[in-house]
């Protein structure tokens, strides 16, 4: 059977090497990237209409809002099917075994402990930083959002994720994953309030005191601070979660 | 470096316990960090690969960390390693 | 002259840094137990991290003298292969403390888990071993 299963992966995976033959060049001037009406659009037109100097983040956060919009609410529908499926009210009464296999009381480590002490703010403050440098250099929303998330995390490996759940609740993770998608949507709401397309940041200069290009530069670091509240709640919520069974108390 | 590598996979495939591959990730990730900023320097764009390396260092802490605990809570086995002498007297009595 | 010296200093801390992540790998190769190739990762790994990012943070300065032409520009490329340079330092610092720290968990999380170490009786053991095969040749 595995014989089977390798040889189906193998068959496709040369298939796939054969169809990168008719790929453009690496570089050549005719390809659909480099040469395309659009991208030359996007590399002569970004600083001059956005203000931002990464060209990715202007295309993710601006020209391509909607797309990201509806990946946060991906994200965020993929937190409550975990949630659905896995969490259990009755502490434990759907017959898996407890978290931790003999109940013995967790005795944590002092080592880990302090480390992380020292650690966790350091994550934090370089999680937000990551958010909010998206403009200048690689970064953006849903790459501080892993960062800040992780951070919980690790509060919850170094003290127990009963520790972790009283700094974060289960009601403060849900509500702060609706918040993130109710910026997003809510800014697209007011664009759409004032006249224009959903979306469309430039109209938002008439009630920020900015002229219309800083008004996008703004709006782009308000939608992805919005992204990053729900990749957070998610990514803890996800590990508390699977990590102690669906129950929240004790174990991991 | 990237061929010094190469000797800490043959750990990672081989090593007779899962504990020993997780220990060679450490060890290669730490390292991948350590590869981003010398490919920062060869490009001479050192202020932004900097940021990859931290960010990645971080990462690698806490999967290992998670790892490390994964294993340390399934069923404590305490084992005596001289079993001639007396117990000490604050031990637990597992 | 600044700037071989700087060359020359950094290249040696990035050589050393190699010769002993040389050192931890074939250590973590050969070893026999789990115990002990986890010493050569934790420490061997955190030295040469450690050596290699202080050589690249110091290479930052190397082409101080070189480019300025006055003084105001010399304060601005100093300002930045400042900024750099104390980032840099500051992933050595996270690194060492951390590295050890998550070796430190791997090894209780091994010794909870019930592994036995290398005592001496499994060496003669290896070594009866090996004696009687070569004698049976």
């Amino acid at each position: 059977m595995k014989g089977l299963a390798l040889f189906a992966v193998a068959f496709t995976g040369a298939l796939l090497l054969y169809a990168t033959g008719d790929f453009p060049d690496w570089g050549s001037l005719d390809s659909p990237a480099n040469g395309g009406e659009l991208s030359t659009h996007y590399i002569k037109e970004v600083r001059k209409e956005t203000e931002v100097p990464n060209i990715v983040t202007a295309v993710l956060a601006d020209y391509r809002g909607f797309d990201t919009m509806f990946e946060t609410v991906v994200v965020f529908v993929a937190g409550i099917a975990i949630i659905a499926v896995l969490r259990d009210f009755g502490n434990g009464s759907r017959g898996y075994p407890p978290a931790l296999a003999n109940n013995l009381p967790e005795e944590p480590d002092l080592i880990v402990t302090q480390t992380c002490n020292l650690v966790i703010p350091v994550l934090q403050i370089f999680a937000l930083y990551v958010l909010a440098h998206g403009h200048h250099s690689p970064g953006g929303g849903f790459q501080g959002g892993v960062m800040l998330g992780a951070s919980y995390i690790l509060i919850a490996l170094a003290n127990g994720v009963e520790a972790a759940m009283k700094i974060l609740s289960e009601r403060k993770i849900l509500l702060m994953a609706a918040t993130g998608i109710l910026i997003y949507s809510g800014t697209g709401l007011v664009c759409l309030l004032l006249g224009e397309n959903f979306l469309d940041y430039h109209v938002l200069s008439r009630i920020l005191p900015t002229d219309p290009i800083m008004a996008r530069s703004h709006a782009m670091l308000f939608v992805e601070t919005g992204v990053a509240f729900t990749v957070t709640a998610v990514m803890f919520s996800i590990y508390a979660n699977l990590a102690t069974r669906g129950t929240l108390k004790g174990g991991l | 470096m990237f061929v010094l590598m190469l000797p800490v996979m043959y750990r990672v495939v081989l090593g007779p316990t899962a504990l020993d591959r997780i220990v060679a990730i450490n060890m290669i990730g730490t390292k991948t960090a350590v590869l981003l900023v010398v490919i920062g320097q060869f490009f001479d764009q050192a202020g932004m690969f900097v940021d990859f390396a931290l960010a990645y260092a971080l990462l690698n802490f806490v999967g290992s960390l998670a790892a490390a605990r994964y294993f340390k809570r399934t069923r404590p086995i305490h084992h005596d390693l001289n079993p001639d002498s007396q117990p000490e007297p604050g031990a637990p009595a597992i | 002259m600044f700037e071989i010296t700087i060359s020359i200093i950094s290249g040696a801390l990035i050589c050393g840094g190699l010769v002993f992540f040389l050192g931890a790998a074939v250590g973590l190769v050969r070893f026999p137990d789990f115990y002990t190739r986890m010493h050569s990762a934790g420490k061997g790994d955190t030295l040469s991290t450690i050596m290699i990012l202080l050589g690249i943070a110091l290479y930052q300065f190397h082409d101080l003298f070189r480019e300025a032409h006055s003084l105001e520009e010399f304060f601005e490329h100093f300002k930045i292969e400042l900024l750099v340079a104390i980032k840099v330092t500051a992933i050595s610092v996270l690194i060492m403390l951390t590295s050890p720290t998550s070796t430190h968990a791997l090894m209780e999380a091994g010794y909870d888990d019930g592994m036995e170490p290398f005592t001496c009786e499994d060496e003669d053991a290896d070594e009866n071993q090996n004696g009687k095969e070569s004698a049976g040749q």
